[in-house]
């Protein structure tokens, strides 16, 4: 089925197969169409039917908030009942020659493991090995479950043979219930991606700045795992800032704690304890920092008067995310451009 | 538009947003300034949403759902923003805030804001309002590019190709923007799309040749159009950047 994206600048034309997401058709086919979340939740991919029919695969998904006008839905939850042309009010590109394209696939879950009472992390091992840039996302599908969900990669490896995750519980949720009460080890996922444009490379040269909330650290663990890699510590600094409720809330502390010992000039890394007091013997953490407080507002306190030559990437709940901008905006003076995360609400 | 009571200038605070509803249904977005005032379309041109939820510090104002910014004393965008806002003169009478006029195209104009008043001026008066049945053709592939166009409302769509092989070529929907920018360049280009008119519309007309004597007379001016006529058109090329 042949699809037609009229643009604000100009056209596009790929196919998509029976059963196939709109924008996951045209992201393949290397077409850099509006998405942010890819799952249905942020509205940014956000379309008009202008002829042919299209079928919703997810009628309630949250995204759909953002829909005004007849004719409007979103291509990552809706497929093509025959040729279909399609606008979008945005410009839109060719994808850049060195971007990962994003492409279907599957894998297995295996490794499942507790990392504190709500917070799980899987490893996938694929299929087929894929590419994918540090801070990069995989929509993933699980079984029993309508609609794919996106989980940030935690590892970074060219040609990666198997991706990590982490999933933190939240009672309700389809994809999250699914791999905190099944017996998921084994089990076969179907994945698109990668996607995500919160990327880190090496060319950046400028000081990383690092602010997660709970699960959020997934992909700023890829993010650190390939500035370590190529030593990008050497020369630039790097402050993380991991945000979660209580001491008992905490994981990678050890991971974390290595990458601080790699690079103890320039890295540093604080774990911002919004429901209690740091803990005074700090032991087996070794170069961690603790502190008190929500963590932008720890970040803003730790980080005041170094904000030179710097860009920052931002991931967890929407809250955090939203008031970290408004620091970074407000506070630290940083362009639009040096502050960089996937919306997914 | 008539002189119109928005709100009190205690309604807005210091270097603070208000949204305005005004009859008709027409939303206002006023911000305070350090004391002056200025007031804007109510929702971001990039997705509707409202920017009195936006970031701002008195000087710059930031959509809080993509980071589009602009320079809150001239509405022109920053950084990521891909448009400016529409502007409404304001006039204050003691405690009361009024607007007195929308934005014209050419103000709110992707092309010729910021540039002097006598000239802007000048290519005012060098301006045809011209209005547009649904279905109507503004220009076809290879006729003479004498004139550039600025939408004041409703909408154009580009086709490229010939006969019964043609594609889609990309549309203008926002107030201000510039097309038909051929005329702007020299050797007496031919047009190389169809323009046409899908909803009803109304443009303003302007030769290109006569703007480009205008500009002559004010180099400072005529740098500022031909840089943004430079990145206007490099943005049909190629992407604008990473994000």
């Amino acid at each position: 089925m042949k699809i037609q994206v009229n643009a604000r600048n100009r056209a596009y034309q790929f196919d998509v197969a029976e059963g196939q997401r709109i924008l996951y058709g045209g992201l393949a086919d290397g077409i850099h169409l509006p998405y942010e979340c890819g799952s249905g939740t942020c509205g940014t991919c956000k379309a008009r039917v202008t002829a042919g029919q299209i079928d919703d695969l997810w009628p309630e998904a949250p995204g759909r908030k953002y829909l005004k006008q007849s004719g409007e839905f979103l291509m990552c939850q809706c497929t093509a009942r025959g040729d279909v042309s399609l606008e979008v009010t945005n410009f839109v590109y060719n994808m850049d020659p060195g971007a990962c394209l994003p492409v279907a696939g599957r894998g297995g879950v295996c490794k499942p493991r507790m990392l504190t009472h709500d917070v799980i992390a899987f490893t996938i091992e694929l299929a087929a090995p894929c590419d994918f840039d540090a801070g990069q996302f995989m929509a993933v599908q699980v079984p029993g479950v309508t609609g794919y969900r996106g989980y940030s990669m935690v590892n970074f490896e060219p040609g990666a043979k198997s991706l990590e995750f982490l999933v933190k519980k939240k009672p309700g949720g389809g994809a999250s219930e699914w791999l905190f009460n099944s017996k998921v080890d084994g089990q076969t996922v179907e994945l698109f991606g990668p996607l995500g444009s919160a990327t880190f490379f090496p060319s950046l040269a400028k000081n990383l700045l690092l602010i997660a909330g709970g699960s959020g650290i997934a992909g700023m663990m890829s993010i650190l795992s390939r500035a370590c890699q190529e030593h990008y510590f050497d020369q630039y600094g790097g402050h993380v800032f991991f945000g979660v409720r209580t001491m008992k809330d905490t994981f990678f502390l050890e991971e974390l704690s290595k990458y601080r010992g790699e690079f103890p000039q320039k890295l540093s890394v604080t774990i911002a304890l919004s429901d209690e007091d740091p803990p005074t013997d700090a032991k087996g953490h070794a170069g961690l920092d603790f502190d008190r407080g929500l963590v932008h507002e720890v970040a803003a306190r730790h980080m005041k008067g170094k904000y030179q030559n710097m860009r920052a990437y931002l991931a967890g709940p929407p809250p955090a995310v939203d008031a970290a901008i408004r620091v970074l905006l407000l506070e630290a003076r940083l362009t639009a451009d040096n502050i960089r995360y996937d919306k997914f609400s | 538009m008539p002189k119109t009571l928005i709100c009190k200038r205690s309604d807005v605070p210091d270097n603070g947003l208000k949204e305005c509803d005004m009859q008709g249904g027409l939303k206002v977005l006023v911000a305070n300034s350090g004391g002056d005032y200025f007031a804007y379309q109510a929702m971001c041109p990039h997705q509707d949403v409202p920017l009195c939820e936006g970031l701002y510090d008195g000087a710059v104002l930031t959509c809080h759902q993509h980071l589009w910014q602009w320079d809150i004393r001239t509405g022109s965008a920053i950084g990521l923003a891909e448009a400016p806002l529409e502007c409404f003169k304001v006039e204050i009478d003691d405690d009361s805030i009024y607007i007195t006029a929308g934005g014209d195209a050419l103000d709110v104009g992707e092309l010729f804001s910021g540039i002097a008043d006598s000239t802007l001026g000048s290519i005012k008066a060098l301006a045809q309002r011209q209005e547009m049945q649904a279905g109507g053709t503004l220009y076809g592939i290879g006729d003479p590019a004498d004139d550039f166009f600025i939408l004041e409302s409703g909408r154009i769509e580009f086709v490229i190709g010939r006969d019964d092989r043609t594609s889609p070529a990309g549309f203008m929907l926002r107030k201000g923007e510039v097309f038909g920018w051929a005329a702007l360049l020299d050797s007496q280009p031919l047009r190389i799309a169809k323009a046409k008119c899908i909803e009803p519309s109304i443009l303003l007309r302007i030769n290109g040749k006569a703007v480009l004597k205008v500009l002559e007379s004010d180099p400072a001016a005529g740098y500022a159009v031909m840089r943004r006529l430079s990145s206007l058109i490099a943005r049909y090329l190629a992407p604008s950047g990473a994000k």
